[in-house]
């Protein structure tokens, strides 16, 4: 779809999409934040983006860990950059750190007042947005948040779709007793629960298994229950489509089905599919965030919207900026996609340059 | 349209009904004279009449070993005909007690309860979920809503006095409940008991040795649906003997130096409300109320399904003036309702709807309830610690020696040193919390005083880690082996309260090269998951009851670790898959001993093996409970008893109704009282 050379049509769209300014400038933001999330470490990390020891550079932010005694300090686990910049400048020599502007990860627990416990929001200790429960950095909690759900929701977007879109062509296309057998085995299986799927799931998984693992299984269950929506809009659109005179045409000219499908079909539909797209993508940050939030989500300690929100709640009264800015990221993530689909759909509408009999 | 309006109001109208039908409490309606009814009624009653004649006791093993299937039903069905064994149910008359027994009422011990205490008032409390059933036993039964109706309401024939540590040669001592007084006879192992000629049922009816014959039918029989209930009421009693309504012994079958308590902890069982006794259990006696020997009971009316349940208490309940009773069970009510949500309930209390919450957690004694609260300066709101003296959960990490690399010491050893329970102890818990040295704490005589936890550090660990082949960093930080086997274990929990924690311990044992992968299941999973044997690493505490010594057999011993075939038996609480044959032996010695002194010494030297087997990474324990409470409810001068749980369980504190409108008249007005933060440390041990 994308680098090839537009038809005028879809140039046209495109050229509408442009002039929705709100969701057009929502969708470079959204564009900007994921790239920008993707060198999150080298804005929001514990790890130092240089480090000048002993007339040796060092760049921790994309190598393994590096053990304190490479600095010469007396532990063998990883540096504790902070720490180094602060020996460094008390010993006054000539090495220095430099950290990047927030200089937590997600995972570390800081202390607020000796103890790990929720530190409201400051610019001194570089803690932009507070800590939560234990201490550990919300701006780096969501920030990663972010980054995992977004990906987590694009790959989402991609498998629904593709599975949907195949399935409901075929079932468009070949109607018949396929269809009718397709659309039974569909409703059959829309009404698993799919909650109760992923706690059973969970309960049966072994814990051997890594993080990455247990979110691709969850990913795999998310998306076994959720290609079913896509296939009534795409059974309905490639049937729409077969009856027309092109189609017969092309049957005549002794075109393979694969040809007209992917060929004649699927473009002609793809209106449609468009205009879904950023909706699907919030359903998937929202369904990844409810799941997180009754704990059957993304395995702890991975930051999570959803994980943030659940312990704002609970600190409403005391620690009242963890709610506040878990819940401003959602809406702002969710409101930003919502306008791109606005836009989308608006800028896609048939009704303004088409008119079906 | 209409049409549509029309149907909608029909499906309403259903919905109601449904919600109507679900909320009426009546039981099955049972009329007395129907046929049916009374063959029924007949017919079980035949059936008692052949159960107290017909069963015989078996010696506990043999019972174990029927259970096990390692010896045929018919085998020991030909012996019991052959007479061998006597009979479960005796009858004989007050001629036939034995003429050397000494008769015990604990009169000389303290009485329980503040002689200030007053009758009267409403108390309101929560509970998370609706109860599935008001049964306390059977299907669902053994939810959270029990300790109401049995462990904080129940009358037992007498109870181990709470503030006493003392151990006679009869084992701990006792005050007398149902019972009026009792004779410990310890060459039998039988106790022998006058139950108080006053003590009635809830509906009136009086308590009798014959409620005692019955609960051994209850606890024998099939219908009630609880296996556990079975075996433990087959193999742990020898027999019931009856000399007149009011006398009855028990024989024990366990020789132990508390094995009084399995006597007199006893709570009967009407035998006039179960007369409808059947297969249907479960569905009959689901949402009836149980006559109870305490002081409340609840009324039909009062069940409000789904959203609350309230006790009342009873006119002229039989204890009234009985010693170690009068002062206690002082509200009028007690009403407890749902609240779904901890934040929802902390909330309510702070407006004075519920009258008192625990603040046993840091975030709640020091963030949600600060001292420099309003609510606390003003002095509407009082806080008070208690430190208590009972057996403490044992709160830790359970290795699974049975899987790969846990299998060996030094990298259990290692866990151990990796683990930075202090930190969390510390940061964490504030260091209000202690950190728990080894499995049996809190068990007095029993807990061996030298050992220590393993501390936190680095160095150790690593030093044990490469003992067992981990001496190279990854490019994470983490060990690995000269095979590339990287040192990572999945730590489980059904704690989710308790994620943050082991967050916490995650993040410092990769300091150590270790990599923890926490998994955090509800609770049915976790515990599910530790059952089946499947974990690596498990974080979880045993809840023990306030017994005397701590248990080992079940949890340390190799037979409930492997099977006779070599493979992992699940379904036990043996969860470090430990088998130790040194270990083993004292456990057997410990198991059969009656003496005192050598229980102690065998408790001491196991906990030392335990210790040394680096299998379990003890955490935490809680030595007290908080709470805050609304200043019109009031508590004792020394606020509770030594061995008490929670505020709640021995019912010492009350209300004073007058109070309780002033306070929230002043707190309207703005007028203030004396802050009151207390800490009440006379049964502070550590």
């Amino acid at each position: 779809m994308f680098g090839m050379k537009l038809n005028p049509l879809t140039a046209k769209k495109v050229a509408r999409f442009k002039e929705i300014k709100r969701g057009y400038y929502s969708f470079l933001a959204i564009v900007a934040l994921i790239l920008f999330s993707l060198t999150a470490e080298l804005f929001v990390n514990s790890r130092a983006l240089i480090v000048s020891y002993e007339g040796k550079w060092y760049f921790p932010t994309y190598r393994g860990v590096i053990s304190g005694e490479t600095f010469g300090l007396d532990y063998s686990y990883e540096t504790d950059y902070r720490q180094l910049r602060e020996t460094f400048k008390e010993t006054g020599s000539d090495n220095w750190v430099l950290l990047p502007l927030v200089p937590y990860d997600p995972y570390e627990n800081n202390e607020y007042e000796g103890v790990f416990k929720p530190a409201p929001p400051s610019i001194a200790n570089r803690h932009f947005l507070g800590t939560d429960t234990t201490g550990r950095d919300i701006l780096a909690r969501l920030y990663y948040g972010f980054r995992i759900a977004i990906f987590f929701s694009l790959v989402f977007l991609l498998l629904t779709y593709l599975i949907g879109i195949a399935i409901g062509c075929l079932m468009g296309y070949f109607g018949g007793i396929f269809d009718l057998i397709g659309q039974r085995l569909i409703e059959v299986w829309s009404n698993m629960p799919f909650l109760y799927v992923v706690i059973i799931v969970f309960s049966v998984v072994p814990s051997s298994i890594s993080n990455s693992v247990r979110i691709g299984i969850l990913l795999t269950i998310m998306v076994m229950f959720s290609w079913m929506g896509m296939t009534y809009y795409m059974r309905t659109g490639a049937y729409k489509e077969k009856a027309r005179d092109y189609v017969a045409a092309a049957e005549a000219l002794g075109a393979s089905t694969g040809r007209i499908i992917f060929k004649h079909i699927i473009p002609n539909t793809l209106a449609t599919l468009v205009t879904f797209m950023p909706f699907t993508i919030v359903g998937a940050i929202t369904a990844i965030t409810a799941l997180d939030f009754l704990g059957f989500g993304l395995p702890p300690p991975t930051p999570s919207l959803g994980e943030l929100l659940k312990q704002g709640t609970d600190n409403l009264t005391t620690a009242p900026w963890i709610v506040v800015s878990s819940f401003m990221a959602l809406v702002a993530i969710l409101t930003l996609v919502a306008f791109v689909g606005e836009a989308i759909r608006e800028a896609f509408d048939p009704k303004k340059f088409t008119v079906y009999k | 349209m209409k049409k549509d309006e029309m149907y909608k109001a029909i499906s309403l109208l259903g919905i109601f009904a449904l919600l109507l039908g679900c909320s009426s409490n009546s039981g099955p309606s049972v009329s007395e004279d129907d046929p049916e009814t009374v063959a029924r009624r007949a017919a079980l009653k035949a059936e008692i009449a052949k159960h107290y004649e017909t069963k015989v006791a078996l010696p506990p093993e043999l019972f174990e070993d029927l259970e096990a299937g390692r010896i045929e039903k018919e085998v020991v069905d030909e012996r019991i005909a052959a007479g061998e064994f006597p009979r479960f149910f005796q009858f004989k008359t007050v001629e036939d007690l034995p003429d050397y027994l000494v008769w015990e009422d604990g009169s000389d011990l303290p009485e329980i309860g503040s002689p200030k205490a007053k009758k009267g008032g409403t108390i309101y409390g929560t509970i998370q979920d609706f109860p599935r059933t008001l049964r306390t036993v059977g299907p669902d039964s053994n939810g959270r809503f029990r300790r109401y109706l049995l462990d904080h309401n129940a009358i037992r024939t007498a109870r181990e006095h709470p503030n006493s540590t003392e151990i006679g040669p009869n084992g701990p001592r006792f005050y007398p409940g149902l019972a009026k007084e009792w004779a410990i006879d310890k060459g039998n192992q039988t106790v022998y008991v006058r139950l108080d000629p006053k003590a009635r049922w809830s509906d009136g009816e009086p308590v009798t040795a014959d409620d005692y014959l019955f609960m051994f039918f209850f606890f024998h029989s099939s219908y009630i649906k609880a296996p556990w209930y079975n075996n433990f009421y087959n193999r742990s009693y020898q027999g019931i003997t009856k000399y007149d309504e009011l006398t009855y012994s028990i024989k024990v079958s366990v020789k132990k130096p508390d094995f009084a308590t399995y006597v007199l902890g006893l709570v009967p069982r009407p035998e006039h409300f179960y007369q409808d006794l059947g297969d249907d259990y479960p569905e009959r006696y689901q949402w009836l109320f149980q006559p109870t020997t305490g002081a409340y009971a609840i009324k039909d009316e009062d069940i409000r399904k789904g959203e609350s349940i309230t006790f009342t208490r009873l006119d002229n309940w039989w204890a009234d003036e009985k010693r170690n009773f009068r002062y206690r069970f002082n509200y009028e009510k007690k009403r407890i309702q749902v609240v779904r949500d901890n934040a929802k309930a902390f909330e309510m209390f702070k407006k004075g709807e519920l009258d008192a919450a625990s603040l046993s957690l840091p975030e709640y004694w020091y963030e949600k309830l600060p001292d420099d609260d309003p609510l606390v300066e003003g002095g509407y709101i009082k806080k008070a610690v208690f430190y208590n003296q009972r057996p403490r959960p044992p709160y830790g990490m359970w290795i699974n020696t049975a899987k790969p690399l846990l299998d060996n010491q030094d990298i259990r050893v290692g866990i151990q040193y990796a683990s930075n329970w202090d930190l969390v102890i510390e940061k964490y818990f504030r260091g209000d919390y202690s950190r728990l040295n080894h499995t049996a704490i809190g068990y007095g005589k029993f807990t061996n005083p030298n050992i220590k936890a393993r501390e936190f550090s680095v160095e150790k660990a690593l030093q044990h880690f490469a003992k067992a082949g981990f001496n190279q960093r990854g490019s994470d930080g983490i060990l690995v082996d000269a095979e590339g086997r990287k040192l990572s274990f999945s730590l489980t929990t059904g704690y989710t309260t308790l994620k943050d924690p082991l967050t916490i311990i995650k993040e410092e044992a990769a300091k150590a090269g270790l990599d923890l992968r926490l998994q955090i299941l509800d609770n049915t999973a976790g515990f599910k998951m530790a059952q089946e044997k499947q974990h690596e690493i498990h974080f979880m505490a045993w809840s023990y009851g306030a017994e005397m010594y701590p248990r080992y057999w079940e949890t340390f011993h190799s037979i409930n670790a492997y099977n006779p075939d070599g493979s992992i038996k699940t379904q036990t609480n043996n969860l470090n898959s430990l088998a130790i044959p040194e270990l083993d032996e004292l456990i057997e010695t410990y198991r059969s001993s009656g003496d005192v002194d050598e229980m102690i010494d065998l408790a001491h030297r196991m906990e030392k093996i335990i210790h040394d087997s680096a299998a379990f990474v003890p955490a935490f324990h809680i030595p007290f409970y908080r709470i805050g409470y609304w200043k019109w409810r009031k508590y004792p001068d020394d606020f509770n008893v030594m061995k008490s749980e929670d505020s709640s369980e021995f019912s010492l504190s009350w209300m004073d109704v007058e109070e309780k409108k002033a306070t929230l008249q002043a707190k309207d007005r703005g007028e203030t009282f004396e802050k009151s933060i207390r800490i009440y440390d006379q049964y502070r041990s550590e």
